[in-house]
């Protein structure tokens, strides 16, 4: 069993993944809810996705490192900090199937890593590499980040951005290829060069997994210069080989579904010529010896939740199968759960459970009356102030092309709500999320509370 | 007592409601000043037990330090969040991040809070700046040709700031030489004058100037406020003051200064855990102006004013910008505040420093005018320190086989110079300093010494 004292000057041993944890047994249903004893109680939390869980084990080890830093900084500083910080990258190469620990960087967050993508790209603009209008492709349902990312790095210095439409509902991934071609040959038009996609791995709202295997398999065909996956949630939602996927960038947080603090994410930046330009914005002293080492010192701060990652995967291994066993076990209890919501609201879901992972989408009643986003987001507070049930809801605007829109026995649905599973819930959580929308669909004064301009 | 709390595993039954901590509005321009609200002796060493106490820490310039009290008002700042996150995001976050700001902004004197936002550290302020002057490059409103001016003894990872941003986008850089030993701030006035003139050669506009208000190694205190002057004077466009030493070592008045923009960092001395910084942006109306300044992570919150921009760029912990109000509440405990621990720290080091260089028979880098809370110690030249690297193995043997903690700049002598004094230990002292401290490392020193002990024969 590994030594959860964090390490001090020693070597960093590689850790095996597939080893069987030497434990007499798995973790328990009541070490689970120690661990997470932190949680505020009494309330419904399936909003795993937005901000992530971590377990009190580790952010006990987190602790003993912001000690270690108090305690002696500069000791920290010239003997612990980038041992650690490599034996995280180390573990994550493993994860992910790198070739190459140099391929791996660790960042605070999918945010950031879009950042250092989308700066290179706009400096190729910016030093006339690249054409004007030349064009960065990406989903219209991007991360609203990622999108403002663009406008900062794509837009301004002169590149055009191309929206590929997600259809949602989605019925399968070959809906969402045909789009994508679409959109690949509108990036194309004129004799442009596609400079870049970015594609989601797993979107986040509408929250679908992507056939991102087939989608980078096409932009090689159609001679996109590079490919950046956008896998906020896919380390612990879904298997991540990023040899198979095959992407250029890849970049994921590991404080959703991976059970370290806030915040840590790795971009992945297979090694080619380009990947030599890319630089982490905050310049230190560091610049120029690679982003994984740019990446290591940005200046003081505390570090910790970068250096937890052998911790995290400790945590993981407790439960049978691993971080398999665990991500089998959400989607299967989220698809579960999701089908009893459906049933019991009369409504749908948003895409087939093979398209999903740990998180799922719901429709609400269309009886509820959710006409906007900013109706969605009023729904949430209510449900959060007056149901404690944290979800977030996804106004799903009706489709324009005159398909027929999907309706439940009173009307048009609008709205969905994105229910998550991690290891800390019961079906307790999402039953109350059931029960209060029958709740609110019983009260007839329901629109003019929750929507009243 | 507060010190328990790093020690509980778990955080089981910690309890966790909707309440904020520490949201009393803490009164900034009324420190102690009766005998039961001043901090003891005890109570300061209580507050920093944590620390490593074999070592004489001496090198608070370098990562600062923290007292209990801060960080147990972080903890809960990262418990709120930990407990329930959508709710810490939606309700919490934000108006604890402009709380913060609000006491910056009085702190150093700015008209506005939207002049003030919060960033990890100087060396992020600094990105953000010269980020702003490459796309005034990139985007033709600078000539290629036109220059930005920085010490020489600029932070290295300024120096690669603007390299990464300025060179690259087609400024030229013109470095100001600095003399050091230094006697008065005048000759430091007399070389950044030259060095401006420098950059106006062949028509060429000086477009930026970074100027240290405290430099780093080796550390003096530039005389800011001349400076920002000259440059006004000299129609530079824009003055950003790099003062990364800055609030808690010297005086920071933006008024009095008068910068476009102002950095320093939060975790060296004024308390704050690592890491938080502020940058100030003064708002003109000019037409350089100020408001094309963009945290390099971009989040949805683009375009609504850099303050705004850097309270949220994605989901990280920003608790160490959350507890700005707790850290005035304990400097308040002493006897003036800030400023009583500003001039405490500079008389005690300056003392420190004078005890020194008469043992070895030394000298101090600059007069006491010119320091804050460090100053730089000529060590004895039999030391034999003659490169950097001689300089980061002396300080790599006091550290483990003396338990000093204390950085050591490599000064390279000059044509003609004899015998010069070549290494210069940088010096601090914070509240939680002893004077035992400093014995510690002179006693360390004179064992080298009669050892006949050189920089030649420590191990890399």
């Amino acid at each position: 069993m590994e030594n959860k004292d964090p390490p001090n000057g020693e070597s960093a041993h590689h850790h095996q993944l597939t080893k069987k944890p030497r434990l007499t047994r798995f973790i328990t249903e009541s070490e689970i809810r120690e661990e997470f004893a932190h949680h505020q109680s009494g309330i419904a939390r399936i909003n795993n996705g937005s901000f992530g869980s971590c377990p009190g084990s580790v952010l006990a080890a987190q602790r003993k490192w912001q000690l270690k830093f108090l305690q002696q900084p500069d000791d920290f500083y010239f003997n612990t900090l980038r041992k650690g910080i490599l034996h995280s990258r180390t573990l994550v190469k493993d994860l992910i199937n790198a070739d190459d620990v140099d391929e791996v960087s660790l960042v605070d967050n999918a945010t950031t890593a879009a950042a250092i993508v989308l700066q290179q790209i706009g400096r190729s603009f910016a030093d006339g590499k690249f054409h004007e209008n030349d064009a960065v492709l990406m989903l219209h349902c991007a991360y609203e980040a990622v999108k403002k990312s663009m406008q900062a790095y794509v837009t301004r210095t002169g590149g055009s951005v191309i929206e590929v439409q997600l259809p949602f509902p989605v019925n399968s991934d070959e809906e969402i290829i045909a789009e994508f071609r679409k959109g690949l040959e509108k990036g194309k038009a004129s004799g442009r060069k596609v400079r870049l996609a970015i594609i989601d791995h797993i979107t986040s709202m509408p929250c679908v997994v992507t056939p991102v295997r087939e989608l980078v398999k096409i932009c090689r065909e159609e001679g996109v210069d590079q490919v950046f996956v956008d896998a906020a949630h896919a380390l612990g939602s879904v298997k991540v080989d990023v040899k198979e996927i095959g992407a250029d960038f890849y970049a994921s947080n590991l404080h959703k579904w991976f059970f370290c603090p806030p915040s840590v994410a790795f971009l992945y930046c297979k090694k080619t010529s380009s990947s030599s330009d890319v630089h982490h914005p905050v310049v230190s002293h560091e610049y120029g010896n690679g982003l994984p080492i740019e990446s290591a010192w940005i200046g003081t701060r505390d570090y910790s939740s970068q250096l937890v990652v052998p911790s995290a995967l400790e945590f993981v291994n407790r439960f049978e199968g691993g971080l398999d066993g665990i991500m089998n076990r959400n989607h299967e209890k989220i698809v579960e759960v999701g089908k009893m919501l459906a049933e019991s609201w009369g409504t749908n879901l948003g895409a087939p459970p093979e398209m999903c992972a740990g998180m799922i989408m719901v429709s609400l009643p269309s009886r509820l009356r959710v006409m906007s986003q900013d109706d969605a987001l009023r729904l949430r507070s209510h449900l959060r102030s007056n149901y404690g049930v944290e979800v977030p809801i996804h106004y799903q605007a009706p489709r324009k092309n005159g398909e027929a829109a999907v309706k439940d026995k009173d009307g048009f649905i609008m709205a969905y709500a994105r229910i998550s599973h991690q290891v800390y819930n019961t079906f307790e959580d999402y039953c109350k999320l059931r029960d209060a929308i029958y709740q609110l669909l019983d009260d007839p004064q329901i629109s003019k509370k929750l929507f009243a301009e | 007592m507060a010190t328990h709390n790093l020690q509980n595993h778990t955080l089981n039954g910690d309890h966790c409601d909707s309440t904020v901590p520490s949201s009393k509005k803490p009164k900034l321009s009324s420190p102690a000043t009766t005998t039961t609200t001043i901090i003891s002796h005890s109570q300061i060493q209580s507050e920093f037990s944590h620390h490593d106490l074999s070592i004489a820490r001496i090198n608070n310039g370098s990562f600062g330090s923290c007292p209990q009290s801060v960080i147990s008002a972080q903890k809960q700042w990262q418990l709120q969040f930990l407990c329930q996150p959508d709710h810490f995001y939606y309700n919490q976050l934000k108006p604890g991040i402009l709380h913060s700001r609000s006491i910056v902004k009085s702190l150093i004197n700015a008209d506005h809070v939207d002049e003030v936002s919060l960033v990890d550290n100087a060396t992020t302020a600094a990105a953000i700046v010269l980020q702003k002057s490459a796309r005034s490059f990139y985007e033709g409103r600078y000539d290629k040709g036109d220059v930005a001016v920085m010490l020489h003894y600029a932070y290295g990872s300024v120096k690669k700031s603007v390299e990464a941003y300025v060179t690259r986008a087609g400024g030229r850089v013109i470095e100001v030489q600095l003399p050091f030993p230094v006697k008065s701030k005048e000759e430091i006035i007399a070389k950044f004058r030259k060095a401006l003139e420098k950059g106006k050669e062949n028509g060429k506009k000086v477009r930026l100037a970074v100027i240290d208000h405290v430099t780093s190694m080796p550390s003096v205190v530039i005389p800011i406020k001349e400076l920002v002057k000259i440059c006004r004077e000299e129609g530079v466009d824009q003055v950003f003051v790099d003062a990364a030493h800055g609030i808690g070592c010297v005086d920071v008045d933006m008024k009095e200064i008068g910068p476009d923009f102002y950095t320093s960092n939060l975790y060296k001395w004024f308390f704050c855990p690592p890491s938080v910084a502020f940058l100030y942006s003064r708002k003109s109306s000019g037409q350089d102006n100020n408001d094309d300044l963009h945290h390099p992570v971009v989040s949805h919150e683009y375009g609504n004013g850099l303050a705004v921009e850097s309270s949220w760029i994605g989901n990280r912990d920003y608790s160490a910008q959350l507890v700005v109000p707790s850290v005035l509440e304990f400097i308040n405990k002493f006897p003036g505040g800030i400023e009583g621990i500003k001039k405490r720290n500079h008389e005690a080091v300056v003392e420190m420093g004078e005890m020194l260089v008469k043992e070895w028979g030394t000298h101090l880098g600059c007069p006491p005018e010119m320091c804050g809370s460090m100053v730089m110690v000529g060590l004895p030249v039999c030391l034999g320190i003659y490169s950097e690297s001689d300089a980061l193995k002396l300080r790599t043997h006091l550290r483990n086989n003396f338990g000093v903690e204390v950085p050591i700049y490599f000064r390279a002598p000059k044509d003609g110079e004899v015998d010069p004094v070549t290494g210069y230990a940088r010096i601090s002292h914070q509240v939680y300093n002893k004077v035992d401290d400093y014995y510690k490392f002179r006693d360390a020193i004179n064992k080298i010494v009669s050892d006949g002990t050189t920089c030649a024969c420590l191990p890399n």
